[in-house]
């Protein structure tokens, strides 16, 4: 199997001196879906922002991060933010055009896709996260939940290989949760996701990776990292309730 | 002052609410239309003289007859004109200290008052989007506009933003010394702006993570 995500001794300082990331290192095989687990502060946002060049400031292409084979280097950055889509955690600051359709359009068009095509994909892609004729809407007045599907649509239409997803279920109902998690579970891109819910991570993740204080502190099947509840307690995390009713074997 | 922010706030939202719920005529016409002739009504109305009291009515009686077709509520353009009105207060100032100016104050506050219904009307019937698309039509530099909807997108962010932390702040504030108020909204403020910075970072990075350049 190949890699679609490689990392490997990842650092990474703030401007104010504090390290984030102290020598991160895993590697994602495509079309798995793992969680990366994590108090907050713990480094999580800051790795995301990695996979796609957006963070570090400056880019080396020191080859610390790889995406799909190739590392994640200044002229690179173009090809690898198309196999990368990455859905950030607070909707408004994803969702920055005027209405829905123009938002969701704003990826293909990057991609230098054709009107017809850009179109074709905003259709596609809101019928995919359930918001098929919500086109017109105003960004700025839909519900938390649906800002979080449009902004979802919005990294669908570029059609990435990876998809990556900061907390996506934080703030929703538990309808909202339900239905995004189902969605998710649709999409067939490799998938990295960060988050607290961890019945998520059981339902969808067969992997799960805990960061703290920017290192790596364990890695390993979903049911036995969340089912060690020291290693849990340890992290700011606890061992789910779901697992007491589901048995892996 | 507080209070007054949580007003803007509230007559903010009404805007896009009546965009949402309302339909007339004037909401209907062609965006262009009405940027186009709301410009020459501006321009007119700031060139014409002020003796031409009869033109002044006329147009006074256009924008009513407008307002009236476009069913926006009474109440509401009154208060966006009352909001807008410290331009115009500001304006007549000036123009009272000046030699020929306590003569034809009034004439001036007129004439601003007409240019900000005039505003009032279009931006009330006609959608963002559509402005935008008028402006793009005709050649408006792109990153021009890009600004201006990023500003009027974010615009209700910040605001919702000040909002809750006028009330986090409301909810623990128990003295009621004016000199602490002005203070705390000094930090309110101060706190407002490093947090729209930091937004604006946030959304660049999740632009750029869609392949903007």
């Amino acid at each position: 199997m190949n890699a679609a995500i490689e990392i490997t001794n990842l650092k990474y300082r703030y401007h104010d001196g504090t390290e984030a990331l102290r020598g991160v290192s895993f590697c994602i095989t495509s079309g798995e879906c793992v969680a990366l687990l994590g108090p907050n502060g713990s480094g999580k946002s800051t790795l995301l922002l990695h996979l796609n060049g957006i963070l570090p400031e400056k880019l080396s292409g020191d080859g610390a991060v790889k995406i799909l084979g190739e590392p994640v280097a200044p002229e690179k950055l173009e090809a690898v933010r198309r196999q990368v889509g990455l859905v950030f955690q607070d909707p408004d600051d994803q969702l920055f055009c005027p209405t829905v359709q123009e938002d969701v359009a704003f990826g293909p068009q990057q991609l230098g896709l054709g009107d017809a095509e850009v179109a074709a994909r905003v259709q596609k892609a809101l019928a995919q996260v359930g918001l098929a004729g919500f086109g017109h809407r105003a960004t700025h007045h839909l519900s938390h939940g649906e800002k979080r599907r449009v902004c979802l649509a919005g990294v669908l239409a570029c059609e990435p290989a990876i998809l990556i997803l900061d907390e996506p279920t934080s703030d929703l109902d538990p309808r909202g949760r339900r239905e995004f998690k189902a969605l998710l579970r649709q999409i067939p891109a490799t998938k990295l996701i960060a988050t607290h819910d961890l019945e998520l991570v059981v339902e969808l993740c067969s992997r799960a990776i805990v960061l703290d204080r920017g290192s790596v502190v364990a890695d390993g099947p979903v049911f036995e990292l969340l089912n060690d509840e020291q290693l849990m307690l340890e992290h700011g995390l606890e061992r789910p309730h779901i697992l007491w009713h589901v048995h892996p074997h | 002052m507080a209070g007054a922010q949580a007003k803007g706030l509230v007559s903010v939202h009404l805007i896009h609410h009546f965009h949402g719920r309302h339909e007339s005529p004037i909401h209907r016409l062609p965006a262009a239309l009405k940027l186009g002739l709301a410009l020459v009504i501006i321009v007119a109305t700031v060139l014409a003289p002020i003796q031409w009291r009869g033109w002044f009515l006329g147009v006074a009686g256009l924008l009513v007859l407008m307002a009236i077709v476009s069913r926006l509520p009474p109440f509401f353009l009154f208060r966006r004109l009352l909001a807008l009105s410290p331009f115009v207060l500001g304006v007549v100032l000036v123009n009272a200290y000046q030699p020929a100016g306590r003569v034809n104050w009034l004439g001036v506050a007129f004439k601003s008052v007409l240019c900000l219904l005039t505003v009032i009307l279009v931006s009330n019937t006609t959608p963002f989007s559509q402005i935008l698309r008028v402006l793009k039509s005709i050649r408006v530099p792109a990153l021009l506009i890009t600004t201006i909807a990023l500003m009027h997108r974010y615009l209700f962010v910040l605001m919702d933003e000040a909002e809750r932390m006028r009330r986090a702040r409301a909810s623990r504030t128990f003295t009621r010394g004016r000199r602490f108020h002005w203070r705390a909204l000094a930090t309110v403020v101060g706190q407002l702006f490093i947090r729209a910075s930091e937004r604006a970072e946030r959304i660049y990075d999740a632009m750029c993570a869609r392949g903007w350049k």
